[in-house]
């Protein structure tokens, strides 16, 4: 089956013939999974879940969590294959997925949280007699403490090692924004560590 | 902290922040596989989960046709009806007296859609304790039962509406039966979504009317 690929993505930005035939086993792939080849399912899983789930592992730090949102990653992506209409790339469509599955999880458990924190809220002292956390303790709280956005694009650039233009295409937002989110989220970083006595 | 040493602290991030462990590809491809591929055979879960429990799906059957026979004319004598097999097995066969059981059957499922409704109403958002979760589990699991009697029926054939949405129901039903296991905690959320996608409870409403206004 020869299907045919434009050599100039949606954005306008031209593909090498590496790039092109890559682009044209993915497609072809796609279109089996979407005739139900098991085979061709597995194959596109292995050449993409490791990065998946190492994001949603950074993202969640859990590895339960990470399986789980790799699973339902996969899974919603098979099931919506037919939308997929290839004017981004495959990686980049399936990184929205689990940044949107991730985001969701995220929300959802803040907002417990805050519930479960104001229920406790009342005849609760905080404890003085806390230990002085480590750096590494300190970095993942001040991680955790940035906004969604902040979090995910350092995430992302500085421990997953994605281009500004790979982050921009997953968050949907200018090249720009990622640059000046990722600025922003080191300077906070920055702060929260000033304090720090090693 | 000086900025020589932020800028390690930030080269070491990949080493310092959350690392993966390697990804359990075999581990998550089983569920993957079963949920898109094997989705299909899913659909028949519950008479693998009748299979296992017979007992209680002879029970519910048990109730269905006492149900059906409280409804039946007094003095009707029962060897003039067909047998349900050959009913199932032929539904064109004429049938003596088959208001009497579309009476029975349309009240049944009347009263099935209303429990259905109400379970699928009644079930909370989420549920931190897990309490729940078992009784929902439990209601839902006499009800999957009765589902696949309904949907073999032979009036379910002739209803494709109701057949659908017969169908729908089961799958939630099965969500719900196995939200007391461990390992589906937290699907109440996907469980919402499936009745939300499926627009289940605005169908079972209509459903519910349709046979209260043929009665």
């Amino acid at each position: 089956m020869t299907i045919p690929v434009s050599n100039r993505t949606a954005n306008g930005r031209d593909l090498d013939q590496r790039q092109l035939n890559h682009r044209v086993n993915e497609t072809q792939l796609i279109a089996r999974v979407i005739a139900g080849d098991r085979l061709a399912g597995r194959t596109l899983y292995d050449t993409h879940a490791p990065r998946v789930y190492s994001l949603a592992y950074r993202l969640s730090g859990d590895a339960e969590k990470a399986r789980e949102f790799t699973q339902d990653t996969f899974i919603r992506a098979f099931s919506r294959l037919s939308q997929f209409r290839g004017d981004a790339a495959f990686s980049t469509w399936l990184h929205r997925i689990v940044v949107t599955v991730v985001s969701n999880a995220r929300r959802s458990e803040l907002r417990m949280a805050r519930e479960v924190e104001l229920d406790e809220a009342d005849g609760i002292e905080a404890s003085a007699t806390e230990a002085e956390p480590d750096l590494k303790e300190c970095i993942s709280r001040a991680v955790d403490n940035l906004s969604d956005a902040y979090r995910m694009t350092l995430i992302m650039h500085d421990i997953e090692g994605y281009t500004h233009a790979e982050i921009a295409g997953i968050l949907g937002v200018p090249e720009g924004t990622c640059k000046s989110r990722l600025s922003a989220a080191r300077a906070q970083l920055r702060q929260e560590l000033a304090a720090f006595k090693e | 902290m000086d900025e020589n040493r932020f800028n390690d602290v930030i080269r070491e991030l990949p080493r310092s922040f959350n690392e993966p462990p390697p990804p359990p590809l075999d581990e998550m491809w089983t569920v993957i596989e079963e949920a898109h591929f094997d989705a299909p055979v899913s659909i028949s879960k519950p008479r693998g989960f009748a299979s296992r429990a017979p007992w209680l799906a002879a029970a519910a059957a048990l109730v269905l046709g006492i149900g059906l026979g409280r409804y039946l004319p007094r003095g009707a004598n029962p060897s003039e009806l067909p047998a349900p097999s050959a009913i199932a097995a032929n539904s064109s066969t004429p049938m003596p007296d088959t208001s009497a059981v579309a009476d029975a059957y349309r009240d049944q499922t009347n009263r099935y859609l209303g429990q259905a409704a109400a379970l699928l109403i009644s079930l909370p958002a989420r549920d931190a304790s897990g309490k729940t979760d078992a009784t929902f589990a439990t209601k839902a699991t006499d009800l999957l039962v009765t589902t696949r009697l309904l949907i073999d029926s032979p009036a379910a054939a002739q209803d494709p509406k109701l057949h659908s949405l017969l169908e729908d129901l089961e799958l939630v039903l099965v969500q719900i039966a196995r939200l007391h296991t461990e390992k589906n905690k937290g699907d109440l959320d996907l469980i919402h979504q499936a009745v939300e996608q499926g627009d289940v409870l605005s169908r079972l409403n209509s459903a519910v009317a349709t046979t209260q206004s043929s009665e």
